[in-house]
Parts: structure tokens; sequence; C-alpha cells
């Protein structure tokens, strides 16, 4: 299992970062304005990944197709 | 007849006398022409009304019918579609600027299914913009209003077709729904909307959300109607790739079973909490109804359930955003603010966040299909609260608290579109304002007919359906 840290706040260098990774080029003040928003939306992935990733659900598949049945 | 009951009529009331030609398909297609353009000016429902193509084929309805060939009961029966559904040489927006002259070469398979079995469409419905939002507040094409008071929102993203049908301007209209846009237009509009299971309904043509969640199906005032616009349109389709190959049920000899011994499941510590007090009431009040009917109701424990919102809003931001993508880039101006936002922090998640949101789903599911041994059907509200004001981007539940409206807004209906199950929501009552309140009621994979089979029964021996707004 995952630690169960406290998050670190998504920052206005994070999200410059990020957008750099992502090739998205954002002038300052829209890259500013995701700071908070994206701080609320990658806390709460961030708890389901944490989730997700324990050990009894190891032989969890993904699903992106759903079986007939 | 009066222009007053031709607006009221069903299409379950419609057909017969259209082919009995005791009505004209030219005379129901003129009257939804003209409420049309009453309504529309104050509730924007509609992008494009189809005026000169729909009185053309409301003309020629009548010729056929005339000499004797009925095509059955969506023959001459006046529809409307949503923007983002492919319509052979009639623009298709998505409600965006992006698509403002896209005039398709082709039709959605639904469009063509409605059109081969004699639907007349009127016209295109507003939506939110790329049908990434659950308000219809569109920058591009205007606020679409709520018909049961214009100053409430009409939910979304179908909020067009919801306003559409609520208002007497069409007899039916079709929605897609990736997290709850066809579910929580037709609650808060007072009509009855189908989630059905992914792959029942073809997606081929129509504008795309979320690849791995979108569904298309019909919106209309009765269970009845909904089966009449989902028989057509439900059915294998080579040109989708998740088209399952699944035989469809006979929808309308299950609307006759009633509900005596179906078993109802409550989500324990989910499915009545956290919702404003008249909708808690409404839904129980729902459940009693179907209980005095002969359904037995159990409650069942899904500890995964919580975990919803979240693994919702990864997998809804991310898809969008890699089919977005470029536009992003070269248009960004292009879009409304609201979209525009939610798609730049679609390209910020991880690859594992997005991963580990679409692993919750086989969670998720899992705990649904052992439910299902238990019960036949799951109840819950289908959103927390009734029809909040245009514009407001907050909502208050319980407690005087604020909440972010797109979080709050997919409380229940996030879950069976992430378990790929079906969904229907129907209309269960009204708040002290007056605004519709609807149930959503959750099935097993491709058991449309199971949950028709309940609204159908409800709505025999309700009236709330038969409510009409005054606009």
């Amino acid at each position: 299992m995952l630690p169960d840290k406290k998050e670190e706040p998504v920052t206005k260098e994070t999200v410059e970062r990020l957008c750099v990774l992502a090739d998205l080029p954002l002038p300052p003040a829209r890259r500013d304005a995701l700071v908070a928003p994206l701080s609320g939306l990658i806390a709460a992935a961030n708890e389901l990944s944490r989730k997700m990733a324990e050990g009894g659900r190891r032989s969890v598949l993904p699903i992106t197709r759903f079986p007939e049945r | 007849m009066a222009r007053d009951d031709l607006l009221n009529l069903t299409i379950a009331q419609a057909a017969p006398r259209l082919e009995r030609r005791e009505l004209s398909p030219v005379e129901l297609t003129e009257a939804m022409l003209q409420r049309i353009a009453a309504v529309n000016r104050r509730l924007n429902a509609y992008i494009t009304v189809c005026e000169p193509q729909a009185r053309e084929v409301a003309r020629a309805t009548e010729q056929i019918i005339r000499a004797g060939y009925y095509l059955g009961p969506l023959h001459g029966i006046p529809i409307a579609l949503k923007d983002n559904i492919y319509t052979r040489g009639i623009r298709t927006t998505a409600g965006a600027k992006i698509l403002a002259d896209f005039v398709p070469g082709e039709d959605a398979t639904v469009a063509a299914r409605l059109k081969r079995a004699g639907a007349i469409i009127v016209g295109k419905t507003n939506m939110h913009e790329f049908a990434w939002g659950g308000t219809t507040d569109n920058p591009h094409y205007g606020t679409c209003r709520n018909p049961w008071n214009p100053e409430r929102f009409p939910a979304g993203s179908s909020g067009g077709s919801g306003a559409a049908v609520a208002a007497r301007t069409c007899l039916g209209a079709l929605g897609t729904d990736t997290g709850g846009s066809i579910r929580l237009p037709s609650s808060v509009n007072g009509i009855v909307g189908i989630r059905p299971t992914i792959g029942r309904v073809s997606n081929h043509n129509v504008v795309p959300l979320a690849w791995t969640m979108d569904t298309v199906s019909p919106m209309t005032r009765t269970v009845e109607d909904c089966v009449t616009m989902f028989e057509v349109i439900a059915g294998y389709d080579p040109f989708d790739p998740h088209s399952a190959q699944v035989p469809l049920a006979d929808y309308r000899a299950e609307l006759g079973r009633g509900v005596r011994g179906l078993r109802i499941g409550l989500i324990r510590d989910y499915s009545l909490t956290h919702v404003q007090k008249a909708v808690g009431e409404a839904v129980r009040g729902a459940v009693k109804t179907l209980e005095a009917e002969g359904a037995r109701v159990e409650e069942i424990a899904m500890p995964s359930i919580h975990g919803n919102i979240s693994a919702q809003l990864t997998i809804e931001s991310c898809e969008p955003s890699a089919y977005h993508q470029e536009w992003l880039r070269t248009r960004p101006g292009d879009y409304g603010e609201d979209v525009r936002t939610l798609l730049e922090m679609g390209e910020l998640y991880l690859a594992t966040h997005y991963i580990q949101a679409q692993r919750y789903r086989s969670v998720l599911r899992r705990e649904f299909l052992e439910g299902f041994k238990q019960v036949d059907v799951f109840v819950t509200p289908t959103l927390p609260f009734t029809a909040t004001p245009c514009g407001a981007t907050e909502v208050v539940i319980e407690n005087n608290q604020k909440e972010d409206m797109l979080s709050a807004i997919m409380q229940f209906t996030g879950v069976p579109s992430l378990a790929g199950l079906p969904a229907l929501s129907l209309p269960v009552g009204f708040d002290p304002d007056g605004l519709p309140v609807g149930m959503q009621v959750i099935g097993r994979p491709f058991d449309e007919a199971g949950l028709f089979r309940l609204g159908h029964a409800y709505q025999a021996v309700t009236s709330w359906h038969t409510k009409s707004p005054a606009l």
C-alpha cells in the first residue's frame, strides 16, 4: 500500500512543468487559473490511485470495452 | 383537433390516429413548428429548426400513409435530435463554435434508423458545448432554459432535448449520455430518459465526449414512448466498434408485466444520502408506491461506490482532452471558458490516474453484478437537487453548504456510466417550488427491458408524467 501522506498542493510551478511535458503552451494567466481546480482533482485521483494500488486489487484489469454479458 | 390537444399527444396517442388517417402528419408537424416558434426565444432549446425539411417530409409522409404504406408507430411523429448527432445536409454543431459550419455528408446510425421508421426531424437541440458539462449554459448558441421555470437550468448536456420534450415542441428526442447527460435533463425537466448499456445503441457518427462511456438514447414524456423510440434505434451496428451483438428483448411485451415480485435494491449509505429534502421524500414515496404494487425492497452494501466521482472526473477529463488535442492548440479561443479549462486540465493528469480510474470500473461493476444476485434493479435519485438557477456554478444540497456543481451533479448518474449498466430516469414528484424530481433505476447489463417494465408500472399508477409546464 502506498503511504497515505497529505497531498502536496498543485502549484504554479507544477502546472508549468506539466504543460511543458504535455507540449501544451498556455499563457501564464491560464496556467495560474488551473492551479486551484487541478489541486482538487489530482488529490481525489491520487486517493483513488492509492485504493486501487492496494495488494488485494493487483489482479484487477481496466475496463475500456464492456463484455457483452 | 385543437392545437393544445395536439401538443399534449404522446407518441402512443398520436400513432394510431396517424395510421387511421384521423390526424395528418402535416397538421401535427405544423403544430410543433408553431410551438417552437412561440417558445424557443424563451427557452433556447433548439440550435437549428429544420422548418423547410420538416414540412416537406410531413407532406410526403401524408401522401405515403394515404397510399397505405404505414411504416409503424414512429411514422409521421415529430422528433428532435441533440446537435452532436450527425444529420445529412443539416448542420451539426455539437454546441460548439468550432463546428458552427459543419454539415455532415451522412447521418448517424440512430438518425438514419429514425428516418427509416418515418420520424420527422423538426430540429437539432441545444447542448452543453461538446457535451462536456451539465448545465447547457452555452456561450455560442445561448443559455438553454427550463420550461418549468425559465430562470432555472435544464441540466445537461442534453438540456435542449429535455426542454424541447417538456415544452411540447416535439413528441420525443434523442440525447447522448456519458456521465448523466440524458438522465440529468430528463430529471429536472420532468420527463423520461434512458441511458442504455454501452454497445446497445450505436454511437456511429455522433461527436464523441468520452469514448469508453458515451451512449445515445431517447428522451420522452412516457416510458411507453421511450420504448417506441428505443426499439427503432437499438441493435447491432457494424459501423460502431463498441456495438454489441446481443439480441434485443421484446420491450413492449415487458411493459405489461408489472412489478410484483421485483426486487429493488437501495445502496446502503448512498441511495438516499446527501440529497435535498424534497428529492429524498419524492424518491422514498416512489419506492413505497412500487412496494404497494408488489415489489420488494432490500438494502445492499456497496463498499467501493464512494470513489465513483473521482473516477468519472478523471476519465471524463482525459478522454475528451485526447479528442480535442489539436483544436485546443490551434483554436483555443473558440471554446467557451468552462470547456476550455476542463480540456486543459484533462491534459495534465498522469497516465496512472487514468488507468487506475479504468481499473476502478472493474471493481464497481463486480460489486454491482454481485448485488444483482440479490436484487433486480437499484434505485437512487437521478440527481441530489432540483433545477438550480441558470448560470450557477455551485449548489446547496444540505446544511447550507455550497458545493461545486460538476461534482455534485454526477453524484448518482456517474455510477452506472462507469459500471456500463443501463439506467432509466423517470419523474417521481415536484419540490415545493414546483420543480420536477427524478428517480434513477439501474439495471443489469442489457436489461433495458426490466427498467421499462418498472417505469411503465410506476407511470400506470401515478400522474407526475402527465403534468405540463405553464409556459
